[in-house]
């Protein structure tokens, strides 16, 4: 004789009793009801930043690479510092989606199309820079290697060249990643909207997807492998870029501590966008119910691990420079803490490593609105940390004569600004005509989706109980 | 059936069910009594779904091996023909074959083309795009892609005969049932 | 056209694009050959030239060589061959002397500058102007064609004008004309003065030698030029007597090749000269001497007789000066001197900048007398040309004369009184009350504009002449090129004056020398044409012994006292001279040598004075502003900002001269500020002055922003003690107390070259190639900058004005790092060329994306500009930061703007691709030049090396202290290979083993126990 006890699930991944059909409906009306004022208005202010963007590249082409603050002893500033940042940011999205999904972590369903997306616009955005930063730039085609009339190749040895083949087969296989998930939701907006050329346009992109489980079953094969693609992938961009500056000979770049010290930045700053950009969505399409408060929570746990993290790069550069000996490390590090750009390290420090910290208490955990500044702040934090690499190793080098200070103009600062243009831009039309949720995948996480949830007599779903056994008990 | 309805060809038997666990017991049921070629249809992947449907191990993982062996070798010999046959530079005073240096341009193209063999090749083995079908004709069907679990018995099975599938779904408590012809 | 000046200035902004009418309209009535030239012409040799030059309008200079014969310098066939450049010996005249030079013509066109060997003024060597009279040449800005009132008519109506209006020999004609040492100038002056009855000529120089030579009168009683020996010495006292840089010393080439030759150290055995210091402001020859002192200008004239007083104790003949008290009598420098120059009695020198008074050059004088160094360190001689009399004094009288209105004609040859003579004269005022004004000069200046007539001047390779070397050797100037705008030499100008007619320079200078050789004169004709100087003549020496009466003369004079508050001093410009350098944009963006400051003058001051005015004497990192100062002295105020200068004396203000040009040219016009108005009669040199802020600053365009090596090892320098003692003392192991990681497990495997490493080195194969390096002896620098122009001439380097250079984007190719260690108040300062390394193991050729940057067969490092694509990353990763990136297109700004597009480019040198924006460029070791001598070795021996010292750099070939040493590594016996082996030498960031084929040798200081040094470095 035995006794059924109620065990305790863990939170539901999704809020309140939604089925499927509600979830179909809660994502994908967004997309089917009529265009909001509001949106208009931000996406009109979206594209006043990036004609700001298309303004000032134009303007550089037409005047040249003075325009920007650079100087002699500082060949890179604002360019370099915001391709960084930008790639940083574009890491969340395939981490999210790839290692989370390798992990099995199935909170990610909630946030990952979403955050694909910001991967992939931030990438573009970080793309103009190295391309836009050059001398000639209409001959930037010289670093793929293509035959042309010097039947001359590019050097293979430059890291800045490794470059250009990481972040384009980042962009590309991020971009591939996040169709793939598309497509059947796609299909599900095709069979749900009236006009005519949303049933084309949807019809084609959705490649004629009609959920059979053959299909599925190669799906999720192709899904499973991507995703371990990805993941080697997403971690060695970073690395990478990292190394422009790890395999330089220059005073605070020439070291092996970059490659783990940015991806762990990358995730650190990917994760803050995600948090901004969700936290307003969640909002105002009324998503807390897939977006929920646990989820934010445990993003904020990766925030702070992520932050100690790279705090932990931080005391580990000072160490070893001192280590090794090295005067012109050593110098380099006491001048970035106490130099002409002392005021840019102390914000770095601040905003990456001190902000974070807060995390340790699960009330902050929880709170929507501190995690909003929090993430806002980290972003900030970790675009001055680019920064203080960049700019301060080259401005104060090996030759104390040719030491140079550099100060950004407002050509540095506006396509800064406009590359936001560009980002919100997509960002916007994505939120507008996707789905921005993986319909498909949050259905399969919810319970129902469990064939073993249902009655063998009835068919009817009912939860499963846990057969325990009553402990025995010996009589006295 | 309407008319020119009929003057179609049949493409097959389609029949709705109202939740995973019924379509999972439908597809076990088709598939025991000898149909091969049925398919089921939901609006995500059903766990378990593939051995009740028995289907075969996936090709996928050969495909993209393939491709990624073409990128790992591809991107090798191109740099090492362009490093050191075709234009050989001094630089820096490295040696000629600097393989190291090479390494992570050889890793990204061996992920590209992987990637691109994951991707296409499981379109191909879907058969997609494939923009009209059959089935869009039902409009039932739209809800495949909603909350709607289906199992289609098609015309070209050989063990074929429209009665007894229809027998066969109603026996396993469809709550739909509708002939497909090709548009 | 030069007398409307655009706002927008040809190399200043940004966009101005080269087409104008008034040029195409200027071709035609200029150049009518030409025009038929360049139309008839579509000929292989214009397009070769246009090819090769990369310059459009190469074609046209090269109708214009010269039409009278002239003696091609080295022994080519006398018919050009295209591309290869012709040399042609001439002399550029400075003031009254002349330094003898090299002319390299492409095409006809003159395009650079070199010593002439053969010159003692010159020993090949040559200083900043001398480099940058080609851009003088080529200026769009001269003057281009005579004016009446300031309108242009051609030089037929002057000559019409002059034979009418100088018919009249009985009018007072006023001659004021600059210093020349010209023989022929010389004649004709006597023939005017014997011509016009009622004639004056005065020579006019805003930086003379006049007092020296009054010096001597007071001293001797005759007018002579001293001639100081500072090679032959071996204790040397400048008092404030800069004399390696040109601006201070009319000599400066020969004094810096003799006393840096006789400072040369290759072994512990070698000897070198001591050099003493004593001045206001910090000189390259401050920087260059074992010991400095600073005082006040107004004190050095006390510290001499101190000095002098001190010796009367010892040596007979300074009785004068006997018991002279001042605050100086127990200054510890004036015993140590007194020591050291009396141990050295014979071969020393004491010296006294030029523009002291000549009581303070008359006890010098008889200091030198009385120490036995007359006939061995120090000689005496007269000057042909010059009138005995104080011609300052003759100069300040004949103005007054003006003023009086009692002068009908004045004729300005050359000169610019009224931008330079002193304020008190008022000289613009004195024109007015001048009948006839005519003025010959380069620009339509200050002085032209007062005058009725303007004539514009020849350059000095577009016209015949000679002159007299400041020892007295006979030069000759051959013209180079047909005058660009029609100018006239001086002595054509005068001879015009004189009869009326028009006559060519070429029969002027022949009749004069003809009285040289009375026979066979056409052959002598050549080889001095082809020399460019008689070298069996000069003047000769004069035994001088004091004047009967010279202690009771010269007690009057005595009299003296400092300056009690703060003294302004004014010196000439270190880069623009008197102003005449104004236009010229190499030497405007030049840096000056101590301040590094370029485009602009300013107030140096010391720290302390800094402080004493409430200025910042920390100069901040991060911003260009510095505070601006007012200035009063006599009845005139300037302001200009402040600069604080280490080492500067305190309660003393330097400021120079030059700057603050109106309507002269697009470079010259509103840089800097004048600061002649503080200048009068009674104040030449210093005066007291008021001080005070403004509350206003002012953006300087300063290249270099840091200014300590922070115990850097870049330099490395000893005491010539210390360097017998431990001769190795500059190796990085000494250096360090360690040797450079890895070199131990190297020399195990057997690798000499550098430390271990993961992959077997690849580079120039050393059999057929020669492998080319560098040395550069800090212990001859003392950063004149002269390397800097030269490359840049060579090099076809852009100027881009000082927007551009405060943003720290200054495109030269080597640049010279300066160094102030030790106390602030009082430091050692250190000059430091830096060219490319060219690597070995260049860290910027990995990162190129494009393999742009590569390493040649002959270790060179070398730039693809066709290929670079501007990532900046080898700049970065270049740990020297010796790259340039093109910002803008500084090369179309700079060559193909303004009013005649084309003149600039003449400049161009051929065979130097002219960098196009967006590019990197650096130093190439003049691959040109490598090329060359490798083809020619080729073609003479087979072999592609060249013989050791056939192929030199342009900042090599310039130096005039020799510092710079380059050849074939891979000859053993080469000079260079020799001065790498030297134990003196060193590499920079030995431990990075990047293996630079550019090295260093050790800087070595003869420093006198008794005082306190600049410190040995690295100092940790």
């Amino acid at each position: 004789m035995s006794k059924t006890y109620e065990y305790v699930p863990e939170p539901a991944l999704v809020k309140g009793n939604h089925d499927f059909k509600s979830i179909t409906a809660l994502v994908t009306d967004i997309n089917l009801r009529p265009t909001p004022k509001a949106w208009y208005i931000a996406f009109g202010f979206a594209n006043i930043l990036l004609f700001v963007l298309l303004f000032s590249i134009g303007y550089l082409i037409w005047e040249g690479t003075g325009i920007w603050g650079l100087n002699t002893p500082v060949g890179w500033g604002w360019a370099i510092i915001n391709f960084v940042w930008w790639v940083g940011i574009g890491h969340a999205g395939t981490l999210i989606s790839a290692i989370l999904f390798l992990f099995r972590q199935n909170w990610r369903t909630a946030i990952n199309r979403f955050a694909e997306a910001m991967t992939i616009f931030a990438v573009m955005c970080a793309g103009i820079f190295p391309a836009i930063h050059v001398g000639r730039i209409w001959v930037i085609y010289w670093v793929f290697p293509i035959p042309n009339q010097m039947s001359m190749w590019p050097n293979f040895n430059s890291p800045l060249l490794w470059d250009v083949f990481a972040v384009s087969t980042y962009f590309t296989v991020s971009l591939l990643f996040w169709y793939v998930g598309l497509v059947p939701d796609l299909a599900t907006i095709r069979d749900r909207i009236k006009s005519k050329v949303g049933k084309v346009v949807y019809g084609i992109f959705s490649l004629g997807w009609r959920g059979s489980n053959r299909h599925w079953w190669n799906y999720e094969k192709s899904y499973m492998i991507l995703a371990g693609l990805a993941t080697p992938l997403v971690l060695s961009v970073h690395t990478i870029v990292s190394f422009d500056f790890a395999t330089s000979v220059i005073p605070g770049w020439h070291t092996t501590i970059f490659p783990p010290y940015f991806v762990a930045g990358a995730v650190f700053s990917g994760f803050a966008m995600v948090l901004s950009l969700m936290i307003i969505c969640r909002k105002v399409y009324k998503l807390e119910e897939i977006m929920t408060i646990d989820h934010i929570e445990k993003m904020n746990i990766i925030l702070m691990i992520t932050g100690t993290m790279v705090g932990f790069a931080y005391l580990m550069e000072f160490f070893i420079a001192w280590y090794s000996g090295v005067e012109y490390e050593k110098a380099i590090f006491i001048l970035r803490a106490t130099g002409p750009y002392a005021w840019a390290y102390w914000i770095m420090i601040t905003c990456n490593v001190i902000s974070p910290q807060f995390f340790w208490s699960k009330k902050l955990r929880r709170n929507v609105a501190f995690t909003f500044v929090i993430s806002i702040v980290v972003n900030i934090g970790m675009w001055f940390e680019r920064f203080v690499i960049t700019v301060s190793s080259l401005s104060t080098d090996f030759l104390p004569g040719s030491w140079g200070y550099y100060s950004p103009t407002i050509w540095d600062v506006a396509t800064y600004v406009g590359t936001f243009g560009l980002f919100f831009t997509f960002f916007l039309l994505f939120l507008r005509f996707l789905p921005m949720v993986a319909v498909a995948e949050i259905k399969g996480i919810l319970p129902q989706a469990d064939p073993h949830n249902y009655d063998e007599e009835t068919g009817e779903y009912e939860p499963k109980k846990i057969q325990v056994p009553e402990p025995l008990r010996e009589n006295v | 059936m309407s008319k020119q309805a009929s003057d179609n060809q049949l493409y097959g038997v389609l029949a709705e069910f109202r939740n995973p666990k019924e379509l999972v017991d439908a597809a076990k049921l088709v598939n025991n009594s000898g149909y091969k070629k049925f398919d089921t249809f939901s609006p995500f992947p059903i766990h378990g779904i593939d051995k009740v449907m028995s289907l075969p191990k996936s090709k996928l993982g050969w495909i993209v091996i393939a491709h990624g062996l073409v990128g790992l070798i591809g991107a090798f010999s191109m740099i090492y023909f362009m490093m050191t046959q075709d234009y050989p530079l001094i630089i820096s005073g490295k040696t000629l074959y600097n393989f190291p240096a090479w390494v992570p341009v050889v890793f990204e193209l061996t992920v590209l083309l992987s990637a691109f063999g994951a991707v296409f090749g499981m379109f191909f083995l879907n058969g997609l795009p494939r923009l009209n079908h059959p089935l869009f004709s039902s409009d039932n069907f739209k809800k495949a892609t909603d909350d709607g679990f289906f199992v289609c018995i098609e015309s070209d099975d050989p063990q074929f005969e429209p009665e007894k599938v229809l027998d066969l779904f109603k026996k396993s408590g469809a709550v739909h049932i509708e002939k497909i012809y090709d548009a | 056209m030069s007398d409307q000046p655009k706002q927008t200035t040809y190399w200043k902004s940004l966009n101005e694009l080269a087409q104008n009418k008034e040029y195409e309209k200027f071709v035609q009535r200029e150049f009518p050959e030409d025009a038929t030239e360049l139309t008839d012409q579509v000929s292989r040799r214009s397009f070769l030239r246009v090819m090769g030059a990369s310059i459009a309008l190469a074609g046209f200079a090269s109708c214009r060589k010269p039409v009278q014969k002239i003696m091609p310098y080295s022994r080519q066939p006398e018919d050009m061959v295209q591309g290869v450049p012709l040399f042609y010996a001439t002399s550029m005249p400075f003031q009254d002397t002349v330094t003898g030079l090299v002319v390299e013509n492409n095409d006809g066109r003159p395009t650079k500058l070199e010593g002439n060997n053969e010159h003692p003024s010159s020993g090949g060597g040559t200083n900043i102007y001398n480099q940058g009279a080609i851009l003088n040449l080529y200026d769009p800005d001269r003057s281009h064609s005579p004016k009446r009132n300031g309108e242009n008519v051609s030089l037929s109506d002057f000559i019409s004008f002059s034979a009418e209006h100088f018919s009249n020999r009985d009018q007072r004609v006023l001659f004021i004309s600059e210093a020349t040492s010209s023989p022929t100038q010389n004649r004709l002056k006597q023939q005017a003065l014997r011509t016009f009855t009622n004639a004056e000529w005065v020579t006019y120089e805003p930086f003379s030698e006049n007092n020296a030579v009054e010096g001597t009168q007071l001293a001797f009683g005759q007018r002579l030029r001293t001639v100081n020996h500072y090679g032959q010495a071996d204790v040397i006292v400048a008092l404030d007597d800069d004399f390696v840089s040109p601006h201070r010393h009319q000599n400066s080439v020969e004094n810096a090749y003799r006393v840096s030759a006789n400072r040369k150290v290759t072994s512990v055995d070698d000897t070198m000269s001591r050099i003493y210091s004593i001045e206001n402001n910090f000189t390259a020859t401050g920087s260059y001497a074992d010991h400095r002192l600073r005082l006040k200008t107004s004190e050095i004239e006390g510290f001499t007789y101190a000095l002098a007083s001190r010796l009367s104790e010892s040596v007979n003949g300074l009785s004068a000066y006997n018991g002279i008290e001042n605050e100086f009598s127990d200054h510890e420098w004036v015993n140590t001197l007194a020591e050291d120059l009396l141990s050295n009695r014979g071969s020393s020198v004491v010296s006294i900048g030029k523009e002291y008074k000549p009581a303070a050059q008359a006890a010098v004088a008889a200091i030198n007398l009385a120490l036995g160094n007359n006939g061995n360190t120090v000689t005496y001689h007269e000057l042909p040309y010059r009138e005995n009399r104080d011609e300052n004094q003759a100069f300040s009288d004949a103005v007054r004369e003006m003023q009086n209105g009692a002068v009908d004609t004045v004729v300005l040859i050359g000169t610019n009184p009224v931008f330079t003579a002193p304020a008190d004269l008022n000289f613009a005022e004195a024109l007015e009350n001048t009948g006839t004004k005519v003025h010959l000069s380069d620009y339509f200046d200050e002085t032209s504009r007062n005058c009725d007539w303007h004539v514009n001047h020849a350059h000095f390779l577009e016209m015949w002449g000679d002159g007299l070397s400041y020892t007295g050797q006979r030069s000759v100037i051959q013209p180079q090129i047909l005058p660009l705008y029609d100018g006239l030499s001086e002595i054509e100008f005068i001879n015009t004056i004189i009869t009326g007619e028009e006559s060519t320079g070429y029969d002027l200078v022949r009749e004069t020398w003809q009285s040289y050789y009375p026979s066979d004169f056409d052959s002598q004709w050549e080889r001095i044409l082809h020399d460019g100087i008689e070298p069996d003549s000069g003047f000769g020496d004069v035994n001088v012994s004091l004047a009967a009466d010279f202690d009771s003369a010269i007690q009057p004079e005595l009299s003296y006292e400092p300056v009690s508050g703060i003294e302004i001093t004014i010196k000439p410009d270190s880069t623009l001279f008197d102003g005449r350098f104004a236009n010229n944009g190499w030497l405007q963006e030049l840096p000056d040598p101590m301040t590094k400051i370029s485009w602009d003058n300013v107030a140096m001051m010391s720290p302390k004075t800094a402080e004493s005015l409430g200025i910042n004497p920390e100069r901040s990192f991060s911003s260009r502003e510095v505070p601006v100062v007012r200035i009063s002295g006599g009845n005139s105020t300037i302001e200009i900002a402040a600069w604080v200068l280490p080492g500067h004396a305190d309660d003393s203000i330097t400021l120079t001269t030059g700057y603050g040009r109106r309507n002269i040219g697009r470079i010259a016009d509103g840089v800097g500020v004048d600061t002649y108005p503080l200048r009068t009669t009674s104040a030449m040199l210093y005066q007291p002055g008021e001080v005070s802020t403004t509350g206003q600053s002012y953006d300087i365009a300063c290249v270099q922003d840091h200014h300590s090596l922070e115990g850097r090892d870049m330099i490395r320098s000893a005491s010539l003690e210390g360097y017998k003692e431990h001769p190795d003392f500059a190796t990085y192991k000494n250096v360090h107390g360690y040797e450079v990681p890895g070199m131990e497990e190297a020399r195990e495997e057997g690798n000499e070259h550098g430390p271990i490493s993961l992959f077997t080195e690849t580079y120039g194969s050393y059999d057929d190639q020669p492998q080319w390096g560098m040395s550069i002896d800090l212990n001859s620098c003392f950063g004149c900058g002269v390397c800097t122009i030269a490359c840049q001439a060579e090099n076809n380097i852009p100027v881009i004005g000082k927007r551009e250079v405060s943003r720290r984007r200054i495109m030269h190719w080597i640049r010279i790092d300066r160094y102030f260690e030790g106390d602030e108040d009082n430091p050692g300062a250190y000059h430091q060329p830096v060219p490319c390394m060219h690597c070995e193991l260049a860290p910027c050729e990995q990162v190129c994306p494009v393999a742009a940057t590569t390493h040649s067969e002959d270790g060179v490092n070398q730039m693809t500009y066709n290929r670079c694509i501007g990532t900046r990353y080898c700049q970065n990763n270049c740990p020297f930061k010796v790259r340039r990136f093109n910002f803008f297109n500084y090369s179309k700004e700079f060559v193909a703007t303004g009013d005649d597009p084309e003149i600039i480019q003449m400049a161009m040198n051929p065979d130097v691709t002219v960098r196009f924006r967006g590019v990197i460029e650096k130093c190439t070791y003049c691959a040109q030049r490598l090329n060359r001598g490798k083809i020619n070795a080729k073609i003479a021996t087979g072999s592609r090396k060249p013989v050791d010292g056939a192929v030199q750099t342009a900042c090599q070939q310039a130096c005039p202290s020799n510092a710079i040493t380059f050849g074939d590594i891979t000859d053993q016996d080469s000079v260079i290979s020799q001065d790498k082996r030297n134990e003196r030498s060193y590499v920079l960031l030995e431990e990075m083993n990047v293996r630079p084929r550019t090295s260093y040798m050790a800087k070595i200081r003869n420093s006198n126990p008794e005082l306190v040094s600049p410190p040995d470095l690295p100092s940790h």
